[in-house]
């Protein structure tokens, strides 16, 4: 494997795009996004369907048009004085409109920080007043070489640091009442004190990250071995968060979630460093890896090799198949190392960013031959698929139908992030989506146009 | 401050990039955060044609990391002068963040393009501001654009013109510009350039070779027009050639500018009349009942508002309860020609607000932007989008203009119009006998926040009705807003 950094622009597009499936993914919270008429306009103009993604995935409104029900603007002007508690009052204002909401998400857009608003100190006076949880995420905080899910990591960031505080090691799941502000919760400062598993006691485990279906599927693997999985982040319930203390395992099930793991880390949690639970093999070790740190150890071998050869017919279909990660979501290295595994070759992964302390185990277990292209210019992409015409492209959205005009078999990336990857049913959908993407293509090769 | 659910305008930038994706040889620049890009995933979404978007992000970084990086603008600039051989106009743009951070428009020489052996020119737009939105940007880039190309050019021997017609992302905007010049060409006028949409930068130089200028929507191309009217003494039409009253009069107007025989031009348009425009066939086909005291509301730009509500007043026969839009800085213009068809001509830029006139008016048929969908939905009044924005983009485009556009209007009018009308009366009559609200129910609505409160009014009537309650009790009003 080697790693190149290109040192260009990557197609990549805002964060702020996945707001609607975010709306989707946490019930009863209201998200609030401040900006300039820019960013709603963002919003708004991406909510149409993106070239590559499946129906109804980014129209969820119903009318086929606009944000998602549960998503509220408000639109500063530029001239305006950022005077303090203007904005709590408009958020309690949009707040008030809205029944049955548990937490509101106050994502502060770039221009409002310009502006000299202080996100942290309207949510936290919202907040106060509310006698609600209110958050602020800062979507454009990331320096360099923005992800498509950033924003999915910050709302679970911001999450982690809401999830209550046990005694260690009781592992019940607790809902907190409204009105404490509990992510307040003073810094312990004992970062990365890893208690061992005394007197055999399981040690509760959470899961960060991925959909709800997958989320379960990887709970149900690990019950398997013993492991019971204490909550997942985020939940299908807003005010029911899982303790996140010092006893606690933290697995986060998706690459991209560094500053949520890091909210784990700094509560004391042991945050699991391994594979991510996806393909056949990194759920193995994702598994094993979790026993071993909640419980004791657990030999995944034997699972693995029975779901390989449950997925042989499918791998026949895959093997030697060209592949190309254009790059933009976060999700490419783990993929890229299953479908390695699985016979594809694959010719490059890009990625807007490369975390490599996170990903040091997915990077060492990368195949010798794959290519991973950091922070890679978009056209000399565009050059570099037209010279080694791959099988299939994972294009992000803007490079999506421009490839496929140039005769490129793509998958937009948005599609993998929607498709529920984790476990061992997430690789046979991976699996399953792509031979669909091939069977599809030679039947429409063999007409006569 | 301002609590909004949708935005019918995006920032200037967007303006100034969908004029240069509407050309081909111009290649944008823009200068904004990582984090803004969405304009490439856009550009797919509704072109389909498979060319990447024509432009390029000069990111700004919060540190630089070192010289090749990209970042540094006027590195950025010069590297897409030396490897795009195919710009020939640079037209810079800045996000609204890099506007707030202060970024100023570059002052720089480009380098040459190696293939070409040409450095293009560079266009900035130092009028950029946060007054100056979506919409306007577009007509001042374009503006921009031609000022920086178009040179005197002897006249053509035949009568030409140039269109000026919506760029790209507009609803059927290809359609329109084919429309109208199928129409000049029955009245023996061709067309000497179209711009913004499909124009080459070379095109843009030819610009003063026209006759005169033909404006389909004046806020797309207001300031190119006047520009090349006060420098190049090109006259232009601007009348919207909407319906078949509105092309006749563009069609008239270029044929007194280009001094054509004014039989030979009637008899063009008869032919026309007879084979092609089926809006003045409808209206006499239709018997008088279906459309008087009939009332439409219309909203969106100014080309489509004032075309369709001069159209649908004179030609159609009904009666417009209001026009709005949502363009304020052609406030004068839109109040003027909107008077000559309504009492009531207003400018708005929140959807709730027009939301909340749409519920007051309770109009027989609804014509707006996609933004108007949700509220002529909740009341069931008849809705056409039929002014941009709007947010379908289908592969066979339909023109709204010229004389095949008036036979689409009239077959979208027959679509909502046939319903009888005793119909139309009990339907109105619903919403006219809204039901009662209780004391309980009235003061729960009244502690939802101002700008929610019509949806949620909406919401609950509609709610009520289906339960088939006389009144909308708190219990109703909590279930319609769960």
């Amino acid at each position: 494997m080697t790693i190149l950094n290109e040192s260009g622009v990557p197609d990549v597009v805002s964060p702020l795009h996945g707001l609607s499936g975010l709306a989707e993914r946490l019930p009863d919270t209201l998200l609030v996004v401040v900006g300039t008429r820019a960013d709603a306009h963002l919003v708004q103009s991406l909510s149409v369907p993106l070239p590559g993604t499946p129906v109804g995935l980014s129209s969820q409104s119903g009318g086929g048009f606009g944000a998602h029900p549960r998503i509220v603007f408000v639109v500063l002007e530029p001239d305006e004085k950022p005077s303090g508690g203007a904005l709590a009052s408009r958020v309690i204002e949009a707040a008030a409109g809205f029944r049955r909401t548990e937490l509101v998400l106050l994502v502060a857009c770039r221009s409002a920080a310009l502006l000299g608003f202080d996100a942290e100190f309207e949510a936290e006076l919202a907040g106060r007043r509310l006698g609600l949880p209110v958050r602020a995420l800062a979507p454009g905080a990331v320096g360099s070489g923005a992800l498509y899910t950033d924003l999915e990591d910050g709302a679970i960031r911001a999450l982690v640091e809401m999830c209550p505080s046990n005694v260690p090691g009781s592992g019940k799941e607790r809902s907190f009442s409204k009105g404490s502000l509990l992510g307040k919760l003073p810094f312990r400062g004992r970062t990365g004190q890893r208690t061992a598993t005394e007197a055999g006691a399981q040690r509760p485990v959470v899961l960060l990250g991925a959909l709800p279906g997958p989320q379960e599927e990887l709970a149900t693997e690990l019950s398997r071995v013993g492991v019971e999985v204490a909550g997942v982040v985020p939940g299908a319930e807003a005010n029911r968060l899982p303790a996140i203390d010092e006893g606690t395992v933290v697995a986060a099930a998706d690459p991209y979630l560094a500053a949520a793991s890091r909210a784990a880390e700094e509560r004391g949690a042991a945050v699991i460093r391994s594979l991510l639970p996806i393909g056949v093999d990194g759920t193995a070790r994702f598994i094993q890896d979790v026993s071993a740190l909640a419980v004791r150890g657990a030999n995944e071998a034997g699972r693995a090799r029975q779901v390989w050869e449950s997925l042989e017919p499918l791998r026949s279909r895959i093997r030697g198949k060209r592949i190309f990660f254009t790059g933009d979501t976060g999700l490419e290295i783990p993929l890229a190392r299953f479908l390695a595994d699985a016979g594809a070759v694959v010719l490059e992964v890009g990625t807007p960013r490369l975390d490599r302390r996170s990903l040091a185990a997915e990077l060492s277990a990368l195949g010798e031959d794959v290519d991973v292209v950091e922070s890679p210019e978009w056209r000399a992409q565009l050059d570099r698929i037209d010279a080694a015409r791959p099988d299939v492209v994972v294009a992000s959205p803007g490079l999506y139908v421009p490839l496929v005009a140039r005769g490129h078999l793509c998958r937009s990336s948005l599609d993998l992030l929607s498709l529920g990857i984790h476990g061992y049913e997430g690789a046979r959908r991976v699996l399953e989506l792509f031979a669909r993407t091939f069977e599809r293509a030679e039947k429409l090769d063999t007409l006569n146009l | 401050m301002k609590i909004l659910r949708g935005v019918y305008e995006g920032p200037g930038s967007h303006g100034i990039l969908r004029v240069a994706a509407s050309m081909s040889g111009v290649q944008a620049v823009l200068r904004a955060h990582p984090d803004e890009w969405y304009f490439p995933a856009l550009h797919g979404a509704w072109t389909r044609t498979g060319e990447p978007a024509p432009v390029t992000l000069s990111p700004v970084r919060n540190r630089s990391d070192g010289s090749w990086t990209p970042g540094d603008l006027a590195h950025d600039l010069s590297s897409v002068a030396r490897h795009r051989p195919e710009a020939e106009a640079l037209i810079f743009a800045r996000s609204e963040a890099a506007l707030l951070s202060g970024e100023g428009a570059p002052i720089l020489a480009l380098p040459e393009n190696p293939e070409t052996g040409r450095s293009p020119k560079l266009v900035t737009c130092e009028w950029e501001s946060f007054g100056i939105r979506e919409v306007e940007a577009a007509d001042l880039g374009l503006a921009e654009l031609v000022k920086a190309h178009a040179g005197p050019q002897p006249k053509s021997p035949a009568p030409t013109v140039n269109l000026f017609g919506p760029p790209v992302f507009g609803p059927n905007a290809a359609a329109e510009y084919a429309e109208v010049e199928r129409a000049l060409g029955l009245i023996g006028v061709s067309v000497n350039v179209r711009a913004p949409l499909g124009a080459t930068v070379g095109d843009l130089s030819r610009l003063p070779r026209a006759w005169a200028n033909v404006v389909l929507c004046r806020e797309a191309a207001e300031a190119a027009s006047l520009y090349l009217q006060d420098e190049f003494g090109m006259p232009r039409v601007t009348t919207p050639p909407v319906g078949s009253v509105g092309t006749g009069a563009v069609l008239r107007a270029v044929g007194q500018l280009c001094s054509l025989d004014s039989k030979w031009m009637r008899r063009a348009v008869w032919a026309e009349l007879a084979r092609t425009a089926k809006l003045p066939w409808y209206t006499r086909l239709a018997v008088p009942e279906t459309f008087r005291g009939r009332r439409v509301a219309l909203f969106g730009d100014l080309t489509y508002t004032t075309g369709l509500g001069y159209t649908l007043a004179r030609e159609v026969g009904l009666e417009v309860a209001w026009a709005g839009t949502y363009l304020a800085h052609l406030e004068k213009d839109f109040l003027f020609h909107a008077g000559t068809f309504t009492d009531e001509a207003f400018v708005e830029d929140d959807p709730e607000a027009v939301a909340a006139r749409v519920e007051e008016t309770a109009p027989d048929l609804l014509i707006g932007t996609h933004l108007e969908r949700e509220v002529a939905g909740a009341l069931d009044v008849p809705f056409l989008p039929l002014c941009p924005p709007v947010f379908e983009h289908p592969f066979v485009e339909r023109p709204l203009m010229g004389y095949a556009g008036s036979s689409a209007l009239a077959d979208a009018l027959e679509g909502v119009l046939r319903e009888p009308r005793t119909g139309t009366r009990e339907k109105s009559e619903t919403v006219a006998r809204a039901p009662e609200w209780t004391e309980e129910a009235l003061e729960e609505l009244e502690e939802i926040p101002a700008f929610l409160r019509g949806r949620a009014r909406r919401l609950a009537e509609e709610h009520a009705r289906t339960l088939d309650s006389p009144a909308v009790t708190p219990e109703i009003l909590e279930e319609s807003r769960s």
